[in-house]
């Protein structure tokens, strides 16, 4: 095998360096120590989420206009007579309601920069009145340039609404978490299942305790908004435990890793697939924020995309950070992987006695990873190997994926 | 499919080859999949979609738009019930069928009124929306006695003594207490008492909301005001139910009666309970009760023996016609509450439609360049995916708007937005698991099956997940937000279908192109000198010592 493989050439052969964080991040060698600083995520994740909760305890949140009840008003800002002031826009208001209104702002940029104002509760009749005092004062235009009373839009919610769709929303949330501990729990084990479900409560309070303690204002998309999130962050935290799934099976009758080990190869391996997901995700998300927050101002748009902008923030930290070292400990209470580890370290300490393999470099521990994770899935499927020899390990690899790459769902302890 | 595997035995001469591989010109085993019959069922149901777009149904190829993107009004009631219990699914239906009558009386093409948990929710597109927002109301016509009608003046307003439970707790937002608030309001006004009804019409307010509106027991008396707030009545029980109206017309101003009002027309029992009660209590009041509000008292005269009935009041030419109206169509077995009612100008709308499309499109293009800058001639392949996706996506749109009345609004959209992300994410996982095979020594074209065995699992229960969110939010939540809740989650099955049938096909036949895997090409370099050193090591390993590598 001195020959280099020919598919390569282009990009220069030969002894290659280790490369930088950015290389080791690209290939995925296994070079993060994540698990083994666990205690470190715990500190800084609790830390954050005790933030989060005693923000929302004692600041509370900034509701929107859905929760208090009342009646906004929106137009363009372009009038007949030019761009539509603060000012005028809040004479205006005065003149048509009577008195001043509770807010009166110009939200937005450029052609879609629209004239807010929010007042208490009207009733129909008299919401149709200060549409049309509203109108005379400031001709807003339509779509075609001309001004038209149509221009203006509006919406009235009573104080209850936006509480109705909380409620639901709590249900569904309640709903979701059942059904997905039995999803986890099934396809999973129950470990998995609890380090999931915490990544994911870590996820939720996360972000909710950034719109309490930033103090953006929470509308029922964001309510709706943050459920979403939670299919998000299980996403996320599935693909990683699939990959330690794979990394410890059968993993009780090896020793050369750990558990811990194992679990921190695969965060590794799928380090740059979470973050690739995630920028992905991320990616659309950030062009509706732009959008949303950016051109139009206010809006169901804006409010859907932060509150997912963040909660998928939160959910590719809780997935790396936090999924994965809890599962380990969680694991590690039970005495059979304690024990396993306990080998794994004998093992290693006759080998430094004895004096070979003291040194392992990269390659070494990657050759060798690969190598055990070969023999770690024909030890799982025995079958479809038998009758083969070396060549076949060497160049098939793992058994063609049907037998071994199932979800049998068995626990292997 | 059609290209030999040259490839193969070039590039990695030291790798035995699956053996599969060689014949896959003949029927292919487990672990070999034929590209092109995949593509092909794709296609195919491209085609489909499409000519049931094109060939079906109104013909036209664009969805149904919410009104927050082509502007109009939505109006959302929900019921209201005396002891806060969702009320039932019939009296629900009832109601909205009732409403769907007062909504096309309004002779707006394209209104719709629908239910969602204990909501109704009317939509009415364009521009003559307004009158929308009056549809809400019960409209639960009673006759009752009058036993006592007192000018409202004296103690009414806001006098010192005349604070009501309910005025003390003025609305907004006391969700819990409404329920009270109604018992308390029962309690008080109509109470069999005499000596509690006084004291209750002392502290009437009729400048407040009334709690017991559409909610008042038609077996007591019942103490209330009239409409204008200008008397307090004290009514003895309903003798007459509204639903023994048979019909209800507009009366014109006349000489005589220059006022506008409703012409009643009774039906069975009720025309003979009418002319009992008018017989018996010549020179006294009956009072016409709509939604526990008097609308007029007006004295009996003359005995009214052919079972019709004149209501006048402040009526005008347009509430005379809606009271008319509602009164034929029925009144609503619930009593509703505005929850929310907004109108969306037609320019907000094509702002909105306008702004969603530019994040689309941001997104999309910021996706596009992330992955070809990332995955080189697998982005390719991820932006064609996408964009295949995209054409489902809006096919079936078209259709579901057709055949459910699925409209999309601008949550929805934003969902489709927030699922690009969520397509393309299964298309990493895909590639990541082929960086992970590469890595560990296999060449491109064998990595495919591999890694598309291991990949699969993870999309699916990934897509599972999501779709599972997706689902409950849709069946449980309210709003407009379901909106979102349905995009998502479609998004989701649709992204299944185009990850089975076109991306991973495509990259099969990307893998048995020797142009097309080389390294510089799949931007794989990195990991595939890492398979490389990996396979020599393995090499080394087996050369020194035949002995099983396998340890433990």
């Amino acid at each position: 095998m001195a020959t280099p493989d020919s598919n390569s050439n282009g990009n220069g052969t030969g002894s290659e360096p280790r490369g930088g964080t950015l290389h080791r991040l690209y290939t995925g060698t296994g070079a993060f120590d994540i698990v083994g600083k666990r205690k470190r995520w715990y500190i800084a994740l609790g830390l954050l989420v005790l933030v989060c909760i005693a923000s929302m305890g004692f600041k509370g949140f900034n509701p929107s206009i859905e929760f208090v009840g009342g009646t906004k008003i929106s137009m363009p800002a372009q009038g007949a007579q030019g761009q539509i002031t603060d000012e005028e826009a809040k004479e205006a208001s005065r003149d048509a309601l009577g008195k001043p209104a509770s807010s009166v702002q110009l939200v937005g940029s450029g052609g879609s920069q629209t004239v807010q104002i929010s007042t208490e509760k009207l009733s129909p009749d008299k919401l149709v009145e200060v549409k049309q005092a509203l109108f005379e004062d400031l001709e807003p235009l339509g779509a075609d340039g001309q001004p038209t009373p149509n221009a203006i839009s509006d919406s009235a919610v009573s104080g209850t609404w936006g509480g109705e769709i909380t409620k639901q929303a709590l249900i569904a949330l309640g709903v979701f978490l059942v059904l997905v501990t039995v999803f986890l729990t099934f396809y999973f084990e129950r470990w998995m299942a609890v380090a999931a479900l915490v990544a994911l409560l870590h996820d939720v309070g996360v972000t909710a305790g950034l719109y309490s303690l930033i103090g953006f204002e929470v509308s029922p998309s964001t309510v709706v908004g943050l459920l979403t999130i939670l299919g998000f962050s299980l996403y996320d935290t599935v693909v990683v435990f699939d990959k330690v799934k794979e990394n410890t099976q059968g993993i009780l009758g090896l020793t050369r890793r750990t558990y811990a080990e194992s679990a921190n190869l695969a965060v590794n391996q799928s380090l740059m697939r979470s973050i690739n997901t995630s920028v992905i995700a991320l990616l659309p998300v950030l062009g509706l924020l732009f959008v949303g927050a950016g051109l139009l101002g206010v809006g169901v748009l804006r409010d859907l995309a932060l509150v997912q902008g963040i909660g998928m923030i939160a959910g590719i930290v809780s997935s790396i950070y936090l999924a994965t070292p809890l599962l380990v400990d969680l694991k590690m209470r039970d005495p059979k992987y304690r024990e396993q580890a306990e080998k794994v370290r004998q093992r290693r300490e006759k080998k430094e006695a004895s004096g070979g393999e003291a040194v392992v470099s990269d390659e070494e521990a990657l050759a060798k990873g690969a190598r055990s994770e070969q023999a770690l899935a024909a030890a799982a499927s025995v079958p479809t190997r038998t009758g083969k020899g070396p060549e076949s390990r060497r160049g098939g690899g793992r058994p063609a994926g049907k037998s071994s790459g199932q979800p049998t769902g068995k626990k292997r302890r | 499919m059609r290209s030999r595997p040259v490839g193969a035995a070039v590039s990695v001469p030291d790798f035995v080859p699956d053996p599969h591989e060689e014949t896959d010109a003949v029927a292919p085993p487990a672990g070999q999949i034929r590209p092109g019959r995949y593509l092909a069922i794709f296609a195919l149901i491209i085609v489909g979609i499409y000519s049931l777009v094109f060939f079906t149904g109104n013909q036209k190829p664009t969805p149904e738009l919410g009104i927050d993107l082509q502007g109009g009004t939505r109006v959302t009631l929900t019921a209201r019930t005396p002891n806060g219990q969702p009320p039932s699914q019939e009296s629900l239906k009832q109601a909205r069928q009732i409403i769907e009558q007062r909504v096309n009386g309004l002779g707006v093409s394209g209104s719709e009124v629908t239910t969602s948990g204990r909501n109704l929710v009317i939509t009415v597109p364009g521009k003559q929306g307004e009158q929308a927002k009056q549809l809400g109301q019960t409209a639960e016509l009673n006759f009752r006695k009058v036993v006592q009608a007192i000018p409202a003046g004296a103690a009414s307003g806001r006098g010192p003594a005349g604070t009501t439970p309910q005025q003390a707790q003025q609305p907004p937002g006391d969700q819990p207490s409404q329920e009270e608030a109604i018992a308390q309001a029962k309690q008080l006004r109509q109470s069999t008492d005499q000596k509690k009804l006084v004291q209750a019409v002392q502290q009437l307010d009729c400048s407040a909301p009334d709690p017991l509106r559409g909610n008042a027991d038609p077996k007591k008396p019942l103490v209330t005001c009239n409409q204008d707030g200008t008397q307090k009545f004290v009514l003895g029980p309903v003798f007459l139910p509204g639903d023994k109206i048979d019909d209800a017309t507009v009366k014109s101003p006349t000489q005589k009666a220059p006022q506008w009002g409703v012409n009643l027309s009774f039906k069975g029992e009720g025309k003979k309970t009418w002319a009992d009660f008018t017989s018996q209590n010549v020179g006294k009041q009956a009072a016409f009760v709509l939604d526990t509000q008097v609308v007029s008292a007006p004295k009996v005269n003359t005995p009214q023996l052919n079972g019709t009935a004149q209501i006048t009041g402040q009526f005008n030419q347009q509430s005379a016609t809606q009271l008319a109206n509602t009164l034929k169509y029925g009144s609503l077995p619930l009593a509703f509450d505005q929850s929310a009612a907004e109108t969306v100008s037609p320019t907000l709308g094509i702002a909105s439609m306008e702004a969603a499309l530019l994040a689309g499109g941001i997104g999309l293009a910021l996706v596009a360049v992330y992955s070809l800058f990332y995955y080189r001639m697998l982005g390719l392949l991820t932006i064609l995916s996408l964009g295949l996706s995209g054409l489902v996506v809006y096919g079936v749109l078209v259709l579901f708007g057709r055949w459910i009345g699925f409209t999309l609004d601008l949550p929805g959209m934003a969902g489709f937005i927030i699922a690009i992300g969520i397509t393309a994410d299964s298309f990493i996982v895909f590639f990541e698991r082929l960086k992970d095979e590469i890595r560990e020594g296999r060449t491109f074209r064998s990595a495919v099956p591999r890694s598309w065995a291991r990949a699969k699992r993870t999309i699916l229960s990934a897509d599972a997940v999501s779709f599972l969110a997706a689902a409950v939010l849709y069946v449980l939540a309210v709003g407009q937000v379901k909106g979102f809740a349905f995009t998502l989650g479609m998004s989701t099955v649709l992204d299944l279908i185009v990850v089975f049938l076109v991306t991973h096909p495509l990259v099969v036949l990307a893998s048995r192109s020797k142009f097309l895997s080389k390294p510089s090409v799949t931007g794989l370099g990195a990991v595939q000198r890492m398979g490389d050193r990996a396979r020599a090591a393995r090499k080394r390993k087996t050369d020194a010592s035949s002995t099983t590598p396998k340890e433990a």
